[in-house]
C-alpha cells in the first residue's frame, strides 16, 4: 500500500510559483508602504516585519497552491556606503523560486524576497 | 551506549581469565544454588558488588566485630573463595585491588568464620557475576542461544547454566525486566540495544515478570528449601543481632550521607543519585513492615529501571571515586562501612525474603509469619533506639520530599532517569514508582506516535527524494548598492540639484605634433556680385604669372556674366537674381573658353603692341606681331627647318631648330632641337627636345599635344613623352636658367630593323581616328584631358622609299626606370612606345612607264583625308600626288595630276587639305606651281603656274578662319596670301622678306565662334619666330566665299 503511494511532486501550471506575479506584489507593497518614508532606527524593525507579513499574505492569495513561502525584508538606511546581499538555496529548482524586489529612496532601501518553497 | 560499555568491557576481559571463569562456573552455581539468591537480589547484583568493591576495607572491620560468631560453613568456601580471589588478583592490577586483596587474605586467615566466609562468598559470586557479564557481553549470542534453549527445555542438567545465563542477562540489563523480555526477545531475535522497544514490552513484562519468576523460582525454591529455611533461620539470629547494632550505626550513616552530600553538592548527579541510594536504603529499613505491599508492586516498579543501566554502571567509578576519599577520611569511613555492610547484609536479608515473598502463596505467608518476627524484635530494641531511628527516618522523609520536590523541578529526562532508580534499588518509593508509571503511559503514547510519524515522514522523504533533484541555486545578487563616492557624497550634500561636474582634457600630453602635408598655400581673393564698380573681385597681388591669369580670368568671367545681354536685361529688369546652378555651369563652362582666349588675345595684342611701338617694318598683311624668344645659347646659329602647330592646341607650336656645325656653349652640336612653345608665353620655350639626327618631319599628337613624333633623316621614327618629368632628363643651366633636354622617348633606330625604314623618313602623320563619313576630329579644349588618358591611335610614317609603315602608340601602365628588356626602343623611365603595325610599299604603284621617265621615285610627303583615314596621299617627286587606300578597294583617281597630261619631275613640296572644305587640298610643286584639286578629281580644280613667279614653293597653307584664303612661302622668302575670293588668278598680297629670310613658316588661327583670330608664324634664317597676325580682312569670314570656292570646283571640271 505505501509503496504504492503517488506523490506530486510537481505543482500545477497555474500554481506554480511565478516570480514576476509576486515581485509584483511586492513592489506594490513596499512602495506603498515605504515611498516618501525616512529611516526611523526604532521603527523600522517593526516596519520590516510588518511588510514581512503584508508580503507574505498577499503572496499567500496569489493562489501559489502547496508552497511555504519565505518572506525576508531587510530596510537599511542610505547614507552612501555599499551594501552587497546575495542568496544561495538548496532546493529542487524546478519547483522551487524566489522574487525580489529593491526600493530605494534617498532614505532607505529596502530589499524585499520571497523564496516559495513547494510542498510535494 | 550500552552496547559501548559492553564493548570496553570485553576489551578488558582476557581469554585467561574466561576459561577459568568457565570452568569455575560449576563451583559458583553449586554455591548459588545453596545460597538461594533471588531474582531480586541477582538485579541488583552489579550495584551491590560495586559497593561491596567499596566496602571491602570495611568488611574488614565488621568481621572483626563479628569475630565472635561462628558458622557452620564448611572450608570448601572459603577455599573456593581463595581461588576466586586469585583470579581477582589476576583480574584488578589496581594498587588498591591488591591492597584490599591482601587485607581480605589477612582477613580471611584471621577469621575463619563460616558467616563471613559465606558473606564473602556472596560478594565474591557477585563479583563473578560481574565478570559473567563481561564475559556474557563478549558472546552475547551464544549465551542467548543457550539461553532461549533452556528456557525451552527446562531440564534438570542444563538448569544450572541456563540459570547463569539468565542471570547475566539480567545483569546485563539490569533486573528481571530482561526474563519477561525474554519472550520479545526470541520474538525480536537481536534487537537488543534498541530502547524503543523496550517500552512495547512494558506491559507484557509486569505481568510476565511474575510468572517466570515464579516459574524458574518454583524450581529452585522447591529443591533449596530445606537448605534455604535453615539458612534463613541463621539469617533471622543474625540479622536480629545486626540490628541491634545498625541502628546505632544509622544515624551516623545518615549523617554521614549528609556530610558526603554536602562535600558532593557539586558533584555530578551520578553522585547525587548514589547519595539519593543511601537514603533510599535508609528509607528501605523504614518501609521493611510494608515491604509486603511493595512487593507486589516491584513489578509495576521494575520496568522503570530500565533505562537506568547506565545509573549503575556510573556507580561503579562514583564508588571507585569514593574508595579514592577513603584513605582521607578513614575514621569516618568506618562507621560508613559498618553502615553499608549492615545494609548489604539488609539486602540479602531482603532478598531471601523476597524469595520467600515471591514463591506463590508459601512465599506470601512466610512474609507475613516473618513481618511480625521482625517487628517482635524490634520491639526488643530499646524505646531509645526507636525514637532515634523514628527521629532518623522522619528526617530522612523530609529529605526525600526535598529531593523529591527539587527533581520533580528537573526536566522530563533527568525525571525518566531518576524515578527508575527506584526499581534499581529495589521496592521503595510508591510515589515516584506511580509517577514513572503514569509518564511511562503517556509518553510512551506519545513516542509511539511520534515515532510512527517520523518514520512516516522518513519514508516519505526517503520516497521523494529519489524523485526529486536538490541543488544548489545560483548565487543570486539580492542587492548591491555601491558605495558612494565622496565626490558624489559632497555633491548631494552641498551642491545643487541634478548637476554634475566635468572636466575633459584631449591631448593633454601630446606635446608635439608632426604635419606630414604641405603647407597649404593661401592667398585672399574676393569677389562681389552684383559688382557696382569695375573691381569686382580681387586679392592679394602676387607675383606667379597663373594665379595673375587666374584672378584675371575670374574678373573675366564675371564681367562676361554681367554683360551677358539676356542676363542682365533680366537681372536689371528684376532687380534681382535667380540663381540656375544648372546655367551656371555651362556658362562657366563656355565663359572659360572664352576668357582663355580673349586672356590670350589680350596678351597678344599687348605683346604686339609693344612690338608696335619698337618695329618699323610691318608686314601689310599684319595687325601685329609676337616674336618668340629663341635668343637662347643652345638655339643659336641654328636654322629652323619645321615650325608646326597642334591641331588641338592652336597655342602650342613646335620648332625644329636644325643641327649646327658650329660649335657652341653647349654640346648639342650634332642634334637637332626641337622647341615647344606656347604662343601666349614666348619668352621661352616650354620643352626643350634634342635628337642625334636631324628631323626631317614632326607632328603632333592628335588631341592634347603631349607627344611628339618625328622623323629622321636615319630613318628612324622617334617620339617624346612630353608629360616627363623634366628632372629625369638631362638638364643644363646656361645662364641663369636651367634647361632640361628631352631625349626621345622611344626611338626605332635599330631597334626595328627588319621593319623599320631604310632611307631618310619624309614624312609623319597622325592616322585620323574618324571613320569614313565621319566629321572633322574637332576636339574641345576642354575635353583633351580624357584623350590624353587613353592613348590609341595610329601613327603612319612614310620614307622617301615609298614605305608607309603604320606604327600604333601604345602607352604603357607603368613606367620601368630600370629600362625595359624587351623594348630596346624605350627610353627608360618612358611611358610610350610605337609598336610596328603594318607596312606598305607605295612606290610601286607608280607606273613603271613614268619611272622610267623620271629615275626612281621618291615619295616626299604624306596627308591623310581628314574624313576618312583610310585614303592618304603621297606627294611624290614626280609632281604627282598619289592617292591611295591604307586597306580595301582603290579609289577611283589615281594620281592627282597637273592640268597637262605627262609627268613632270617635280617634287611636290606641299599638301594642304582645306580646314572648311575638307575634299579640298592645294598642292605646292618645286616649279612654283600651284594646284587646288578636290579629291574625287584626277585632275586640278585650279592650276596657278605662276604664282610664285617660278620660285619653288616651301611651304602652303590654308588659313584658318578664311576658307578662300592661303599663304604660300616661296623659296626666295617671299610670302604670297591668295585670297581666291578676291582674286583668283595672283595673290592678293605679295611680301618679300629679304632682310632676315624666312626658313619656314605655318599659319595659327582658330575658326572658334568667340573669338577669331589668325596669324602665321615666321622661322626665319636668323633663328627669329615671328607671329605675325592676320590684319583684319583675313581673318573676318566674308559672305559668299565658300560659294566661290564651290564655284571654281563646279569651273574646273
Amino acid at each position: 500500500m505505501e509503496g504504492s503511494d503517488t506523490y506530486l511532486i510537481r505543482p500545477n501550471h497555474q500554481h506554480k510559483f511565478k516570480p514576476a506575479i509576486v515581485r509584483e506584489c511586492i513592489r506594490e507593497i513596499v512602495r506603498e508602504r515605504l515611498s516618501g518614508k525616512r529611516y526611523e532606527p526604532e521603527e523600522v524593525t517593526e516596519l520590516s516585519r510588518s511588510l514581512a507579513e503584508c508580503i507574505k499574505d498577499k503572496v499567500k492569495n496569489a493562489g501559489f497552491d502547496k508552497y511555504k513561502l519565505v518572506v525576508q525584508v531587510v530596510i537599511g538606511e542610505q547614507r552612501g556606503e555599499g551594501v552587497k546581499m546575495s542568496s544561495r538555496c538548496f532546493w529542487d529548482a524546478d519547483t522551487d523560486n524566489h522574487a525580489e524586489d529593491v526600493f530605494i529612496n534617498e532614505n532607505l532601501f529596502c530589499q524585499a524576497v520571497v523564496f516559495g518553497s513547494y510542498y510535494y | 551506549m550500552h552496547s559501548e560499555k559492553k564493548l570496553t568491557k570485553e576489551d578488558t576481559w582476557r581469554p585467561a581469565d574466561l576459561t577459568r571463569h568457565i570452568r569455575e562456573e560449576g563451583d559458583d552455581n553449586e554455591r548459588r544454588r545453596r545460597g538461594g539468591e533471588s531474582v531480586e537480589r541477582r538485579r541488583r547484583d552489579p550495584e551491590k558488588a560495586s559497593r561491596q568493591e567499596r566496602d571491602k576495607p570495611r568488611e574488614i572491620s565488621r568481621e572483626k566485630r563479628h569475630e565472635d560468631q561462628k558458622y557452620r560453613y564448611s572450608d570448601r568456601r572459603k577455599e573456593g573463595s581463595r581461588d576466586r580471589r586469585g583470579d581477582k588478583d589476576q583480574e584488578r592490577k589496581d594498587d588498591r585491588e591488591t591492597k584490599r586483596e591482601r587485607d581480605k587474605l589477612v582477613a580471611g586467615q584471621r577469621y575463619d568464620d563460616d558467616y563471613k566466609r559465606r558473606d564473602r562468598e556472596d560478594k565474591q559470586d557477585k563479583e563473578k557475576d560481574k565478570e559473567r557479564r563481561r564475559e556474557k557481553e563478549k558472546d552475547r549470542e551464544r549465551d542467548k542461544e543457550r539461553h532461549n534453549e533452556g528456557q525451552r527445555d527446562k531440564r534438570g542438567g542444563e538448569r544450572e547454566k541456563e540459570r547463569r545465563t539468565e542471570e547475566r542477562d539480567k545483569e546485563h540489563r539490569r533486573g528481571e525486566r530482561d526474563r519477561m523480555e525474554k519472550p520479545e526477545r526470541e520474538k525480536t531475535d537481536r534487537h537488543l540495544g534498541s530502547e524503543r522497544h523496550k517500552d512495547e514490552y512494558r506491559d507484557h513484562r509486569k505481568d510476565k515478570e511474575r510468572r517466570e519468576r515464579h516459574g524458574d523460582k518454583k524450581d529452585l525454591e522447591a529443591k533449596d528449601e530445606s537448605e534455604r529455611t535453615e539458612e534463613k533461620r541463621r539469617h533471622k539470629e543474625e540479622r536480629e543481632r545486626r540490628h541491634r547494632e545498625r541502628e546505632y550505626q544509622d544515624e551516623k550513616r545518615k549523617r554521614d550521607s549528609e556530610s558526603r552530600e554536602k562535600r558532593d553538592s557539586k558533584g555530578s548527579g551520578e553522585e547525587v543519585r548514589r547519595h539519593r541510594g543511601d537514603r533510599e536504603r535508609a528509607e528501605r529499613d523504614k518501609r521493611k513492615q510494608g515491604r509486603q505491599r511493595e512487593e507486589d508492586k516491584e513489578g509495576e516498579e521494575e520496568p522503570q529501571g530500565n533505562p537506568h543501566r547506565d545509573g549503575v554502571s556510573s556507580k561503579k567509578p562514583a564508588s571507585d571515586k569514593s574508595h579514592k576519599q577513603d584513605p582521607k577520611t578513614e575514621a569516618a569511613e568506618d562507621e560508613v562501612s559498618a553502615d553499608q555492610e549492615y545494609e548489604d547484609d539488609f539486602e540479602e536479608y531482603e532478598e531471601d525474603f523476597e524469595e520467600m515473598d515471591e514463591s506463590p502463596g508459601e512465599g506470601a505467608d512466610e512474609g507475613e509469619q516473618r513481618h511480625p518476627a521482625a517487628g517482635e524484635e524490634r520491639e526488643e530494641l530499646s524505646a531509645q533506639r526507636r525514637k532515634e531511628i523514628e527521629a532518623i527516618q522522619r528526617a530522612m522523609d523530609e529529605e526525600n520530599q526535598r529531593v523529591g520536590a527539587a527533581q520533580s523541578r528537573q526536566t522530563v529526562s533527568t525525571e525518566e532517569e531518576e524515578t527508575p532508580r527506584g526499581s534499581e534499588m529495589g521496592p521503595k518509593r510508591e510515589g515516584a514508582s506511580q509517577r514513572g508509571k503514569f509518564i511511562d503511559f503517556v509518553a510512551a503514547k506519545q513516542r509511539e506516535v511520534s515515532k510512527k510519524v517520523s518514520t512516516k515522514q522518513k519514508k516519505r522523504s526517503t520516497e521523494l527524494l529519489r524523485l526529486i533533484d536538490l541543488d544548489f541555486s545560483m548565487t543570486a545578487s539580492l542587492l548591491d548598492l555601491p558605495p558612494v563616492n565622496e565626490y558624489d557624497m559632497y555633491i548631494r550634500t552641498f551642491g545643487a540639484a541634478n548637476t554634475r561636474q566635468a572636466y575633459v582634457q584631449c591631448n593633454e600630453d601630446n606635446a608635439d605634433r608632426d604635419v606630414q602635408t604641405e603647407e597649404i598655400e593661401v592667398c585672399e581673393k574676393w569677389t562681389q556680385h552684383p559688382p557696382e564698380h569695375k573691381g569686382a573681385c580681387g586679392g592679394k597681388e602676387k607675383p606667379n604669372t597663373m594665379s595673375f591669369m587666374f584672378e584675371y580670368r575670374v574678373q573675366y568671367l564675371c564681367f562676361l556674366f554681367l554683360t551677358d545681354p539676356n542676363l542682365s536685361h533680366e537681372a536689371r529688369n528684376k532687380g534681382e537674381m535667380s540663381f540656375d546652378s544648372q546655367r551656371l555651369t555651362a556658362f562657366l563652362r563656355s565663359a572659360s573658353q572664352v576668357m582663355v582666349i580673349l586672356l590670350e588675345e589680350d596678351r597678344a595684342e599687348r605683346k604686339s603692341l609693344r612690338k608696335l611701338s619698337s618695329q618699323t617694318d610691318t608686314p601689310s598683311f599684319s595687325d601685329g606681331s609676337l616674336q618668340l624668344n629663341t635668343n637662347l645659347s643652345f638655339l643659336y646659329g641654328r636654322r629652323i627647318s619645321l615650325v608646326h602647330f597642334s591641331q588641338a592646341q592652336r597655342h602650342t607650336m613646335m620648332s625644329v631648330h636644325s643641327p649646327t656645325t658650329e660649335p657652341s656653349a653647349v654640346r648639342l652640336d650634332g642634334c637637332t632641337v626641337i622647341c615647344i612653345w606656347n604662343i601666349w608665353e614666348p619668352s621661352r620655350p616650354q620643352k626643350v627636345l634634342v635628337y642625334e639626327s636631324e628631323v626631317q618631319c614632326c607632328c603632333f599628337s592628335p588631341g592634347k599635344a603631349i607627344l611628339v613624333f618625328a622623323g629622321t633623316s636615319v630613318g628612324s621614327v622617334v617620339l617624346w613623352d612630353l608629360r616627363e618629368h623634366a628632372g629625369a632628363h638631362y638638364r643644363l643651366t646656361i645662364g641663369e636658367e636651367e634647361w632640361a633636354f628631352r631625349q626621345p622617348t622611344f626611338s626605332t633606330d635599330a631597334v626595328m630593323a627588319g621593319s623599320s625604314h631604310f632611307s631618310s623618313v619624309t614624312s609623319v602623320e597622325v592616322v585620323p581616328s574618324t571613320a569614313p563619313g565621319g566629321l572633322r576630329p574637332e576636339v574641345p579644349l576642354l575635353a583633351s584631358v580624357e584623350e590624353s588618358s587613353r592613348l590609341s591611335f595610329q601613327l603612319a610614317s612614310l620614307d622617301e622609299m615609298g614605305v608607309l609603315n603604320f606604327w600604333v602608340v601604345v602607352e604603357l601602365p607603368k613606367a620601368n626606370e630600370a629600362g625595359s628588356p624587351t623594348d630596346l626602343g624605350l627610353r627608360p623611365g618612358g611611358k610610350v612606345k610605337l609598336l610596328h603595325s603594318s607596312r606598305l610599299l607605295t612606290a610601286d604603284r607608280v607606273s613603271p612607264r613614268d619611272a622610267a621617265k623620271a629615275g626612281p621615285l621618291q615619295t616626299l610627303l604624306l596627308r591623310f583625308l581628314p574624313t576618312d583615314s583610310n585614303h592618304f596621299f603621297i606627294g611624290t617627286n614626280m609632281g604627282l600626288v598619289n592617292h591611295e587606300t591604307s586597306h580595301g578597294l582603290k579609289a577611283p583617281p589615281k594620281f592627282y595630276r597637273f592640268q597637262e597630261a605627262g609627268v613632270r619631275p617635280i617634287d611636290v613640296t606641299s599638301i594642304h587639305f582645306s580646314p572648311f572644305r575638307q575634299q579640298l587640298f592645294l598642292v605646292g610643286c618645286g616649279d612654283g606651281s600651284i594646284r587646288l584639286h578636290q579629291v574625287s578629281r584626277e585632275h586640278p580644280v585650279a592650276e596657278w603656274k605662276n604664282g610664285t613667279a617660278g620660285e619653288a614653293v616651301v611651304s602652303l597653307h590654308w588659313t584658318w578662319t578664311r576658307p578662300a584664303v592661303f599663304c604660300v612661302l616661296d623659296a626666295a622668302s617671299t610670302l604670297h596670301i591668295w585670297d581666291l575670293v578676291k582674286n583668283d588668278a595672283e595673290p592678293v598680297v605679295t611680301e618679300r622678306m629679304d632682310s632676315d629670310r624666312v626658313t619656314a613658316v605655318t599659319v595659327f588661327g582658330d575658326s572658334g565662334q568667340q573669338s577669331i583670330y589668325s596669324g602665321i608664324a615666321l622661322a626665319h634664317e636668323s633663328g627669329k619666330i615671328e607671329m605675325q597676325y592676320f590684319s583684319r580682312h583675313f581673318t573676318v569670314h566674308i559672305e559668299g566665299e565658300e560659294e566661290k570656292l564651290e564655284s571654281m570646283m563646279a569651273e574646273g571640271f
